[in-house]
């Protein structure tokens, strides 16, 4: 395992990569907008294909170049234009009726990270600079699927929660990426042929929902149609 | 020994004297920015002039607290000079009388006076700036403190000097995500206590106004003494920001007057950096409504909590 004797160097470069790509998460959950969403995403997903590069590189993964460039690529083009397809056809531009406020989000965004940090603590048993990374890694692949449910559970529309679906999604990606970094290459492909089934699905919904119900936000689906 | 209370001296006389010039340049770059020529860099200290030549006039409601407010304020501002770094990074004399908690508390002390004065002649404007005051401080209180937790976590030390010779020695300490995230917190949490843009600034405009609405009954000496303290906050606030956070370089370690004359020329070309950047926030961000004055402190407390949790992985 590669972790075994990683620098001080190395762990710094690794904890700024995860560490910026979970305030992309935090962007997410303070923002209105739906497009700032999609940019944070998109911006997000360029950072973890890097964070996968840098690992290829330091621990000696050439494939993990391939995984990097096939994550900027959908994660970070593909998916991001499609959404924004999505976005520019809703007559929506941004969250009105959130459950939590951004700035309530934010702070129990941030619960969540310490809550996060403490069972990755409880999960480390090295006390060297790998342990210190696995507990990074751990506490921000955490955090950001807390985060990600978050979006799910206190968003309205229709494309905030495909993104906190995506955002969870990042956050396993991103701690694999870390933890487990000879994972076989075909998993990684097969994910993220998933994740392009998911988001054309949830255009067709979208498409649907408009046509039939005229609204993407859940709070609106209430309703039973007979 | 004398050398360093001379010194010690000084740092307060510059903190006094170059106080009202950071203002007046923020307010002159401000206008340039909007194409106008704005006033002069000197007029603070033209306005601080006129008010100290003027008659006071006291409302009949004004107990003893309307007259000692100004006082104690101004010397809250006195007093923290002597405990941070603001012209030589050595320890000096009197400097380890207070940590950093102990300067935050003098700060807020100040405050609070003015907020109790707000409140005392029982003018309606003077009781919607207490309280907004108050509302305010209790959403960046909390930022305060996390950041003055973390950054003593980072230099395993409380006092600004040693977390000033921590950065410059370890640069894997400045560079370093907790430093980073304090950094943004503590930006966060200057345009809120110097009244800068996306809260409020220091308009006359009823509905907006926090700092004027509390000293809206002062007049004259009094007045100048309010104004001239807060100016002080301002430029105590970019100190600790420049020398203790972002740029803990370009401070005279020996103590000749040479070097302190450089270390007052690097103290300006800093703050002239971080005003900028002040000024830019000020340009391309709206006044919030009054109920939206959480987000930024809200995000500066994610800050100072992410700081404080990265500080503990590496």
């Amino acid at each position: 395992m590669f972790l075994a004797h990683v620098s001080s160097l190395q762990a710094s470069i690794f904890s700024l990569l995860a560490i910026f790509s979970l305030l992309l998460a935090f962007v997410m959950l303070g923002s209105h907008w739906l497009r700032n969403y999609v940019y944070a995403f998109a911006a997000e997903s360029w950072l973890i294909a890097i964070l996968s590069a840098v690992v290829g590189y330091f621990g000696g993964y050439p494939e993990l170049y391939v995984i990097a460039v096939l994550t900027a690529l959908f994660r970070g083009l593909v998916l991001p234009y499609l959404l924004m397809r999505i976005v520019q056809r809703l007559n929506v531009r941004r969250e009105i009726h959130a459950v939590l406020q951004p700035s309530a989000s934010l702070v129990v965004g941030a619960l969540l990270v310490m809550f996060a940090f403490v069972i990755a603590n409880h999960m480390n048993f090295q006390a060297s600079t790998a342990g210190q990374v696995v507990v990074l890694a751990l506490t921000i692949m955490l955090s950001m699927k807390l985060l990600g449910f978050l979006m799910l559970s206190v968003r309205d529309e229709a494309i905030s929660q495909i993104l906190g679906l995506l955002v969870l999604e990042n956050g396993i990606f991103l701690g694999s990426q870390i933890l487990v970094p000879g994972m076989p290459m075909l998993i990684e492909i097969v994910i993220l042929f998933d994740l392009l089934i998911v988001v054309a699905c949830f255009g067709m919904l979208v498409r649907f929902l408009l046509v039939h119900a005229g609204t993407t936000s859940s709070r609106q689906l209430k309703r039973l149609v007979g | 020994m004398t050398d360093d209370i001379v010194l010690q001296i000084f740092q307060v006389l510059a903190v006094l004297l170059l106080a009202p010039l950071l203002q007046g340049f923020i307010l002159k770059a401000e206008e340039r920015v909007q194409r106008s020529r704005g006033p002069s860099l000197f007029q603070p200290y033209r306005d601080l002039w006129k008010l100290f030549h003027k008659q006071s006039i006291v409302p009949e409601s004004a107990s003893w607290i309307y007259f000692t407010a100004p006082i104690v304020a101004f010397t809250a501002m006195l007093i923290v000079p002597i405990l941070i770094p603001v012209l030589t990074d050595r320890p000096l004399p009197l400097s380890d009388m207070a940590d950093m908690l102990g300067g935050g508390m003098v700060l807020t002390l100040g405050s609070f006076a003015i907020m109790l004065a707000g409140l005392d002649s029982g003018n309606v404007y003077g009781g919607i700036g207490s309280s907004r005051t108050a509302m305010l401080g209790i959403l960046a209180e909390p930022i305060l403190i996390l950041v003055l937790v973390g950054i003593s976590l980072l230099a395993k030390a409380m006092l600004p000097f040693v977390v000033n010779h921590t950065l410059l020695s370890r640069p894997s300490a400045y560079w370093s995500p907790t430093h980073v995230f304090l950094v943004l917190a503590f930006f966060a949490l200057l345009l809120v206590e110097t009244d800068r843009l996306p809260i409020h600034s220091s308009t006359h405009i009823e509905i907006y106004m926090i700092d004027e609405a509390r000293i809206l009954e002062y007049s004259g000496p009094l007045l100048a003494l309010l104004k001239w303290a807060s100016m002080m906050k301002q430029f105590i606030l970019y100190t600790i920001f420049c020398n203790v956070f972002l740029l803990p370089w370009a401070m005279a370690q020996i103590g000749t007057p040479l070097g302190e004359v450089g270390s007052v020329l690097s103290l300006l070309l800093k703050f002239l950096l971080v005003a900028t950047a002040v000024v830019v926030v000020e340009t391309v961000q709206s006044r919030l409504r009054f109920y939206r004055y959480q987000e930024p402190l809200a995000a500066g407390f994610l800050f100072a909590v992410l700081a404080i949790v990265s500080s503990q992985l590496i």
